[in-house]
């Protein structure tokens, strides 16, 4: 029997259970200042994970001060009241665990990856990180630059290092999803540490934030240790939400940008589309992965193998708690002329729009979901940050589970239906980024 | 469900940016000793250290001389596979015709006696499997990857021998495929780490195949589906093949099914005869890769150092750790949160069954191009001339010793020792007492293998950037010679 793994133990407050087979279990819990807990038994492994979610992302930046979600990422490494400058990683390392943060628009991220026996030393940092940081002018100083570089490494010495940013900000008009994660250079040369302290006041309360905890452990046992780290770190005024409506597009955006890095040709286009976990965004999930995924993909099959007008290709929704998006990519084959390959795209949508997709298409789609349930139960990590950021997302962690149901259920007339609503002209966003051609060079 | 599978989604996502898992000893300017993370000790930490287990794969030799190895593991219903195919790999080509052996593993999928393309593709598809055959470029080997539900693994793996033995590499299909390779030639001539890799690999393995990174133009034009097919027929050879199993399923209810799936596969006179090994280059050089729009300069440094065999290799181990491994480890820690030069910097080394070289470098900034180029220097000179001290030589040996540990617990890690073990014919306990091994290494070790190693005065250094800012800063260093992004030599 495969889910004797699973070993879930009744919870204090609300208990969720899923008869599948290979359904991620869990408890739920809240302590009295606000911190949500949700706990995850799997003793197959000798690990745990243990994943701080905060409701902060760079939706929740205001004009002049972007790139300042991710910046404070950064500053989190940089020591708290009883953890020095730097101990925090030596803590991790010398116990041969992995640890990380990110920050997109709509969360940032914390995680660690421990020997069972561990548990406090988790706990611990997450706490102390949250109740003491250490916010000075040195370590922002000192952080400002390591972004920079990142950004310079990232973004303005890749090719194409600037396409998403342009195409996100061409396709809305709402600030908190228009501007980028990573900031401009001016602002984050502007971020101060007063704007540093305040937005750790505001946004690293523990009544914004999700703490998750997959493994090897008792969940009475841990309960119990979390409540000791983490019981006495106030609660703030809740953050403000950011408006995150964005009013309807009445007509195609048509933008090129050129990039001295490229070498070929990139045609990226995005169709405004409902937020994350809703039927629409099921369905142009499943239709994302019937364009694009596999070589048996219809993108594939046609631009890639057949017409021969792409190298890559990739088609789907991006997941976001607020408007999303719906994103076809391709880099163009050299010498081809944009406007058909542009056109051979749209003859797939519009195939998709008459006629329904086969059986067998969705066939792949319930082989790749079944895979898909046994592999995130390989390691204790993707779960812990799954189940968190669906708290805070959808306030449902369940949706671990329930997600795999919903693209189960999708129907060949639903994924018809969101084709034609939403993959329209006039909803359309299509960036087109071409290489320029270089001048000079070196003697 | 799978998140964050679209492209654009992961470049959303920003990183604190930890390569690896690693500690960090907060860098003051007024002492040389490295130890100097603020510690306050004051976290809970069990001093218990993970108990080091582990399971033994079960071996067996098929009568076509294919050994196998099977890892059993039962906590999911999954299996994955490796054919690790040595003498087939890129190094074993003819220099004329370099990508030979990517473009054969390439093509497996792209027809059988009984299949065409899109059929193998419809069907890996249907099964929810993946199955992937590449050659990297300085490489011995071809590696076929296979995985899948356990439930369909007698399909997806009969489908995955298929490919492997019954191969016709149709015309269509090729003239398609070189297509796309010499689109995706002139593409990956964007990227900076490209051009870096081409130019270091030139510049530190000279004439050895390893020092071929790309094919080119004319060799994908050259090649045919009959050149495919001989090379195919004298290269995939199973008695110089590992096949690698993870399995939920109990060895030895596979094992003679082994017999018969694969009885097709026969057994040849082929043996793996290496080139002569690569040397150390005897005098230092500096080249410089010009991109006339780079913000950054990407940094190498490097020489030829050991193979993997070599006694040396633990001692290696604990002093790259120390230097550059990870963002505990002293590069990191000066040039990236001390300076603010980088949003990374690391050493590592290549060791396979012929010497490969050991490296640093990483991303800085144009403008303080000169400045890492100081502290590179700076610390490798350090780890020369003094004796790494005693606390941090025992949380490097010990944060070894538990990643090893934690690693365990990935059945496809597992194998892949095992099949390390089998490749280099290391002792039954090799793993078992890489622990030990590891815990052994002294401060003297670490200084004599950082002298052996990295030798300042024999660095083969490349960097690419803007030539015209940063060449002043390089030619300190070296007698520089200047590439252009095609990788051809323009100047000195």
């Amino acid at each position: 029997m495969r889910t004797k793994h699973i070993v879930w133990m009744l919870s204090l407050l609300l208990l969720v259970s899923s008869a599948m087979a290979q359904s991620v279990k869990f408890t739920e819990h809240k302590l009295k200042n606000g911190l949500r807990v949700i706990l995850s038994e799997d003793n197959s492994p000798q690990t745990y994970s243990i994943s701080v979610v905060y409701n902060a992302g760079s939706r929740d930046e205001h004009a002049g001060r972007t790139g300042f979600a991710h910046l404070f990422e950064h500053m989190m490494f940089q020591g708290s009241e009883n953890v020095g400058k730097g101990e925090h990683f030596v803590l991790i390392e010398n116990n041969g665990g992995g640890m990380n943060g990110s920050t997109n628009s709509d969360r940032t991220e914390y995680h660690e990856t421990l020997p069972a026996n561990q548990i406090d030393l988790g706990l611990y940092l997450e706490a102390d990180r949250m109740r003491s940081l250490v916010i000075n002018q040195a370590n922002l100083d000192n952080q400002r630059e390591t972004v920079k570089e990142e950004r310079r490494q990232r973004y303005d010495n890749q090719p194409y290092g600037q396409t998403f940013d342009t195409l996100f900000e061409t396709a809305y008009d709402s600030f908190p999803y228009k501007h980028s994660t990573i900031g401009s250079m001016d602002d984050l040369n502007a971020a101060s540490v007063k704007d540093v302290s305040e937005f750790f006041k505001t946004y690293y309360a523990p009544n914004n934030a999700v703490l998750t905890l997959v493994g090897d452990f008792k969940s009475s046992e841990v309960l119990a240790k979390i409540e000791k780290y983490f019981a006495n770190i106030p609660a703030q005024v809740p953050p403000p939400s950011p408006d995150m409506t964005e009013p309807k597009q009445t007509a195609e955006r048509r933008k090129t940008v050129e990039d001295p890095l490229a070498q070929i040709p990139r045609i990226d286009m995005a169709w405004k589309i409902p937020q994350g976990n809703t039927p629409d965004w099921y369905a142009l999930y499943v239709l994302g992965e019937i364009l694009s995924t596999g070589q048996s993909s219809r993108f594939y099959q046609t631009l890639v193998r057949e017409k021969q007008v792409a190298l890559q290709e990739g088609a789907g929704p991006f997941e976001r708690r607020g408007p999303s998006l719906f994103i076809v990519d391709l880099m163009v084959a050299p010498g081809k002329d944009l406007k058909e390959v542009e056109k051979l795209v749209y003859d797939e949508l519009d195939r998709v729009k008459d006629q329904l997709v086969t059986d067998s298409e969705l066939q792949k789609i319930k082989m790749e979901v079944k895979r898909g349930k046994v592999e995130q139960l390989e390691g204790t990590l993707y779960r812990a940050q799954a189940l968190g950021e669906n708290a805070i997302f959808y306030n449902d962690p369940n949706v671990i589970n329930t997600g795999n149901d919903r693209l189960l259920s999708v129907t060949k007339e639903q994924i018809q239906k969101v084709a034609r609503t939403y993959l329209t002209d006039t909803n359309r966003t299509v960036l087109i980024t071409m290489p320029k051609p270089r001048t000079g060079g070196a003697q | 469900m799978k998140r964050y599978r679209l492209i654009a989604i992961l470049i959303f996502v920003m990183c604190a940016g930890f390569g690896s898992t690693g500690a960090m000893f907060a860098q003051e300017d007024h002492s040389a000793d490295t130890s100097k993370v603020e510690r306050k000790n004051r976290a809970p930490v069990s001093k218990d250290l993970l108990k080091v287990t582990l399971p033994k794969a079960t071996e067996a030799t098929l009568s076509n001389g294919l050994t196998v190895l099977i890892m059993e593991n039962r906590r999911l219903p999954l299996i994955s596979i490796q054919y690790n195919i040595s003498g087939a790999g890129p190094i074993f080509e003819p220099a004329n015709t370099p990508g030979l052996a990517g473009i054969t593993a390439q093509m497996l999928r792209e027809g059988t006696k009984t299949k065409s393309s899109v059929q193998i593709a419809e069907q890996i598809d249907q099964l929810g499997a993946s199955i992937a055959a590449a050659a990297g470029f300085g490489s011995a080997v071809t590696a076929i990857n296979a995985s899948g539900l356990s439930d369909s693994f007698e399909q997806w793996f009969a489908l995955t021998n298929d490919l492997l033995l019954n191969p016709t590499f149709p015309v269509d299909e090729l003239n398609r495929l070189k297509q796309r390779m010499k689109a995706q030639l002139r593409q990956q001539r964007a990227n900076p780490n490209f051009l870096s890799t081409e130019t270091f690999s030139k510049a530190v393995y000279g004439s050895h195949p390893a020092s071929v990174v790309a094919a080119t133009n004319e060799s994908i034009d050259s090649i045919t589906p009959d050149m495919l097919a001989k090379w195919h027929d004298e290269r995939y050879a199973p008695q110089n093949a590992i096949l690698g199993i993870t399995s939920d399923v109990k060895a030895a209810d596979i094992v003679p099914k082994l017999e018969k799936w694969l009885a097709a596969w026969k057994k040849t006179d082929l043996k793996e005869v290496l080139p002569p090994n690569p040397k150390p280059a005897v005098a230092k050089r500096v080249l410089l890769v010009d991109r006339p729009d780079s913000v950054q300069t990407t940094v190498t440094l490097g020489n030829i150092a050991i193979d993997r065999r070599d006694p040396d290799y633990i001692a290696l181990s604990v002093m790259n750790h120390i230097l550059g491994g990870g963002p505990a480890a002293r590069l990191f820690l000066n040039l990236r949160e001390e300076k603010g030069y980088t949003y990374g910097v690391y050493s590592s080394f290549t060791a396979l069954k012929y010497p490969g070289p050991w490296r640093a470098g990483g991303d800085v900034r144009t403008e303080v191009t000169a400045g890492a180029m100081t502290e590179f220097y700076k610390e490798f000179q350090r780890i020369r001339d003094e004796k790494v001290p005693a606390s941090e030589l025992e949380e490097a040996k010990r944060a070894i010793v538990a990643s090893f540990a934690l690693s365990l617990e990935r059945p496809t890690e597992l194998l892949g020792y095992a099949i390390t073990r089998k490749i280099y014919g290391f002792p039954a306990d090799y793993w078992d007492t890489y622990p030990t091994k590891i815990m052994a290494i002294t401060a003297d070790d670490v200084q004599r293998v950082a002298r052996k190693y990295i030798n300042p005065d024999n660095l083969q250094i490349v960097a690419v950037g803007d030539v015209s800012k940063i060449r002043p800063v390089m030619e300190k260093y070296g007698p520089v010679e200047i590439y252009n992004a095609e990788g051809k030599k323009i100047g000195n």
